[in-house]
């Protein structure tokens, strides 16, 4: 009886993302028959590109990775009932520094690699972190602080690479930081695949992240926070204090995201390389569609990415442009987008009739 | 003659729940129908199915003698059905004209026409004595207003069948008059009316007829002339209620003590004046008062939700003031708040969750930060089963409780706590007449037990009924004590509007 119902709920909860993709997917073909190819063929095509071989499986989950941390730092923030839109400036200071680390901490290549993941964690924390103090303190928004920290960090990355810390060896000038030294590297799950160590680190966080926000104290106060703020202060929580423990922890795993990138992949900062392949919003998108279940979320990252791989598996062998999966998940977006419209109208609304019984 | 409304064997069910077992109501044009019954008896569901906010798993809707459909609440307006919501949806940044208006503006070469608007509602408002006034915000409104809006905007909309859902848990004594004189007067209009309440009095004042409902089913349906209050309670709840426990007589020691309290000193008119109370051990201390006159603000400041300017408040030895919330409910506070919506609960946690409030930090539940889930649901299951709260599983969201078995939820939560200190505002709002007996029960079982209660209550009745003493607040300030053997409604009423007791009762004609 009680499983059933876990299972109803369970059911319950995935039925709108998978309409959300079932039409997605519907609004694609749609597109596909336009540009004159057989659908069916072309989803082959695309299914093969994400998942046909283990090389490409792997190269998909390569690609999740990134994606995966972003939604859950997301989640985090989301669960507490705070819109952090700064994933992509927290991510990139994350790399940034962790590069750095890398690079200049004294020591054998473990002690270099861990104080890269250090601080690559405290850098995005940090980050995310004052636009959370700004919020408690300043009553600065955070849906708008964090936002506009994404420039700052985005440009202060980009000055950093391109001239102190630049790597001027190589023929191109290009803005990035040298190499680091390959003892500090995660390694690759599999010789000769691009997956590394991170994406373990991922999904290992995902279930810690759910147990913590499942199981334990810390994980209610910062649900109901997220729920109802009223209630939570009401019951003794500090939401302050909630508040800024999700900023920070919500930011610190944005900065994981980039820092793994370059430990595991790109061995290296390079300016743009986390930016143009737009992981922070692939990663909203992701805690979106998941409601912020850390599981789901997980589970999304590997979809969206899959989406993504597959593409270019579609491009490379057949006419149908790139742009199908950009059609695909423009549907999502709207899907995600209109939820939460949704859900900001409920709240406002009950922000203006707080008095009442039942 | 063809009933306006007609709901045959309307029955709806939750996965496997009957909240409606084929229920069917008849109103006829210019006639009051009221529907009581238990908390979670089906009463709200019934109502929006109705209002086409939920859709009958079978069933008939008749107006008119003709069938219909509703697909959502658009539709039923479109049908001359008007539903006033007991959580109001106004725009507290409009004005009372556009909240009214609101979706069927007048329009003057295609633009709103404030002019007019103000005008029709102004009519409005006097065609049917209901006063409000128009220009002023949504927001600084009192709820009594509030409510007043939304009756207006339902009768703007044309309808000719107004549900009103517990209009009254909300409102003062005066309010509620004012509210009953105005339903019967729509009556006289023409137009036909169902209300819900849990206050029998009230049904039998504006009644014509009373629709008994108990576990989702009709267990009578019977005429005003034919029935009493009495009667219709053991419909209600099966069985007849009993008297009171008695008090026994404590000479306790003082426990909270709130000495010269100030909030709000830069303001034109404070919200707490140099404010000063003491509840001893061993008592209920009630607080009369027109709400808006710094109760809210007393509790919060009590319990640390709201900062205050000067003053001190103690329990026992602890000084409470400047102190967080966990350090306040740690040294022996229990709050039952006044808004079960707003501070109480979270509408999507599940009932569990709402439960676990509090009790998370506590050492018996929590294992090194791991919440032991297995211990604490024993617990909430004993809630549930001593206040009958009616709930499918500790997993359904308490937003789909009944309003009356959320109520009953927190209360049991709160008292649960075993605090030698509770703050009990608005503890029955919303429950049936049989869960309002247990809950004055237990509250008085706390007080022999040697606790100390402040009750805040906006019903008169309740105040009386449970308070050893009763201080009346007006504009923040405490004007009088009351002993319990002297206070009656009459003098109360006049220390609530402001009126000295020793002088004459002119003054309390041109305060109230
Ligand atoms: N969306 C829902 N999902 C599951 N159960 C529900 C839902 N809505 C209502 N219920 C259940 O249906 C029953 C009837 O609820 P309803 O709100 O109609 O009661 P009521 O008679 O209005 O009670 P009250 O006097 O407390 O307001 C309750 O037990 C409630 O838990
Ligand atoms: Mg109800």
């Amino acid at each position: 009886m009680n499983l059933q119902r876990k299972l109803q709920q369970l059911l319950r909860s995935l039925v709108q993302p998978l309409t959300a993709v079932l039409i997605g997917l519907l609004t694609g073909a749609v597109a596909i028959s336009i540009v004159g190819a057989s659908v069916l063929e072309t989803y082959k095509v695309m299914w093969d590109g994400a998942f046909g071989n283990f090389y490409f499986v792997t190269a998909t989950l390569a690609r999740a990775t990134p994606i995966i941390l972003i939604g859950l730092g997301l989640a985090i923030a989301f669960r507490a009932g705070v819109f952090n839109m700064g994933a992509e400036g927290q991510m990139v200071l994350g790399a940034v520094s962790a590069a750095l680390a890398a690079l200049y901490v004294p020591g054998s290549g473990i002690i270099k690699m861990l104080s890269a993941l250090v601080a690559g964690f405290l850098a995005g924390g940090l980050w995310s972190l004052l636009a959370g103090w700004m919020e408690t303190r300043f009553k600065v928004q955070l849906l708008i602080s964090t936002l506009l920290l994404n420039y700052v960090a985005v440009l202060f990355a980009g000055y950093l690479v391109s001239s102190p810390f630049q790597d001027k060896s190589g023929s191109a000038a290009l803005a990035q930081t040298h190499m680091i030294d390959q003892a500090a590297w995660l390694p690759k799950l599999f010789q000769g695949m691009s997956v590394h160590m991170g994406f373990v680190i991922a999904i290992v966080l995902a279930i810690i992240l759910y147990i913590i926000l499942r199981f334990t104290s810390a994980g209610y106060e910062v649900r109901m926070l997220g729920y109802n703020p009223f209630f939570a202060e009401y019951g003794g929580i500090n939401k302050i204090k909630v508040l800024l423990f999700s900023m920070f922890f919500s930011g610190g795993i944005a900065g994981l995201a980039g820092t793994v990138e370059v430990l595991g992949s790109q061995y290296r900062y390079v300016e743009g390389s986390l930016t143009v392949p737009g992981y922070a919003w692939t990663g909203l998108m992701a805690a979106l569609l998941a409601n912020s279940n850390p599981l789901g979320t997980a589970v999304a990252a590997i979809m969206l990415a899959a989406l993504q791989t597959g593409a270019m598996g579609m491009e490379r062998n057949t006419e149908v442009p790139l742009e199908i999966a950009s059609v695909i998940q423009g549907v999502l977006i709207l899907f995600v987008t209109a939820k939460i419209t949704m859900n900001w109208w409920k709240v406002k609304k009950k922000a203006g009739d707080i008095h009442g019984a039942a | 003659m063809t009933y306006r409304l007609e709901m045959k064997e309307m029955t709806k069910k939750y996965g496997e729940f009957l909240a409606n077992d084929e229920v069917s109501i008849q109103l006829k044009k210019g006639e009051v129908l009221a529907i009581v019954g238990e908390n979670g008896a089906g009463k709200t569901t019934l109502m929006r199915m109705l209002y086409g906010l939920e859709q009958p798993t079978s069933g008939e809707i008749k107006l008119n003698g003709k069938t219909v459909k509703f697909s959502g609440p658009l539709d039923a307006i479109e049908n001359g059905i008007g539903m006033v919501h007991q959580h109001f949806m106004l725009f507290s940044d409009f004005s009372v004209t556009e909240n009214i208006v609101i979706g069927h503006e007048p329009k003057r070469n295609g633009f709103f026409d404030r002019k007019e608007a103000a005008e029709k509602v102004k009519a409005l408002s006097e065609q049917y004595k209901i006063h409000v006034n128009p220009l002023k915000k949504a927001g600084d409104c009192s709820i009594g207003e509030q409510q007043r809006i939304e009756i207006l905007k339902v009768l703007y909309q044309g309808a000719d069948i107004i549900i009103l859902d517990e209009p009254t848990a909300v409102l003062t004594p005066i309010e509620v008059e004012e509210l009953l004189k105005t339903i019967q007067f729509l009556a006289e209009q023409g137009k036909s009316i169902i209300l819900i309440t849990h206050k029998l009095p009230e049904v039998m004042k504006v009644s014509g007829q009373i629709t008994v409902l108990r576990n989702g089913k009709v267990t009578g349906n019977v005429l005003k002339q034919n029935t009493d209050i009495e009667q219709l309670a053991t419909l209600m709840v099966g069985r007849e209620l009993q008297k009171l426990t008695d008090r026994n007589q404590l000479e306790g020691e003082p426990l909270l003590v709130i000495d010269n309290l100030n909030i709000g000193v830069k303001e034109a008119k404070p919200i707490l004046d140099h404010l000063s109370l003491t509840v001893n051990r061993g008592e209920i201390v009630g607080i009369a008062g027109v709400s808006g006159n710094g109760q809210s603000e007393l509790i919060q400041a009590i319990s640390g939700l709201r900062k205050i300017d000067s003053g001190s408040i103690r329990l026992g030895e602890t000084i409470l003031n400047g102190k967080s919330v966990a350090y306040i409910r740690n040294a022996g506070l229990a709050h039952i708040p006044e808004d079960r919506y707003l501070w109480g609960a979270a509408k999507e946690a599940s009932v569990e969750e709402t439960g676990l409030m509090g009790y998370y930090r506590k050492k018996k539940f929590n294992q090194s930060s791991f919440i032991r889930l297995n211990g604490f649901r024993k617990l909430v299951r004993g809630w549930i089963e001593r206040f009958e709260i009616k709930t499918t599983s500790l997993d359904e969201k308490s937003g789909n409780l009944s309003g009356g078995n959320l109520q009953k939820l927190i209360v049991a939560r709160e008292l649960g706590f075993e605090t030698d200190f509770l703050i009990a505002a608005e503890p029955t709002r919303g429950v049936d007449i049989g869960a309002m007996e247990y809950i004055h029960e237990a509250i008085i079982a706390k007080r022999n037990n040697g606790d100390g209660i402040l009750l805040v209550s906006s019903e008169l009745t309740e105040i009386l009924t449970l308070s050893d003493r009763i201080a009346v607040m007006y504009e923040g300030k405490i004007v009088d004590i009351l002993d319990r053997n002297d206070a009656t409604e009459e003098r109360l009423s006049v220390l609530m509007a402001g009126g000295n007791e020793n002088e004459s009762s002119t003054k309390t004609t041109t305060t109230a």
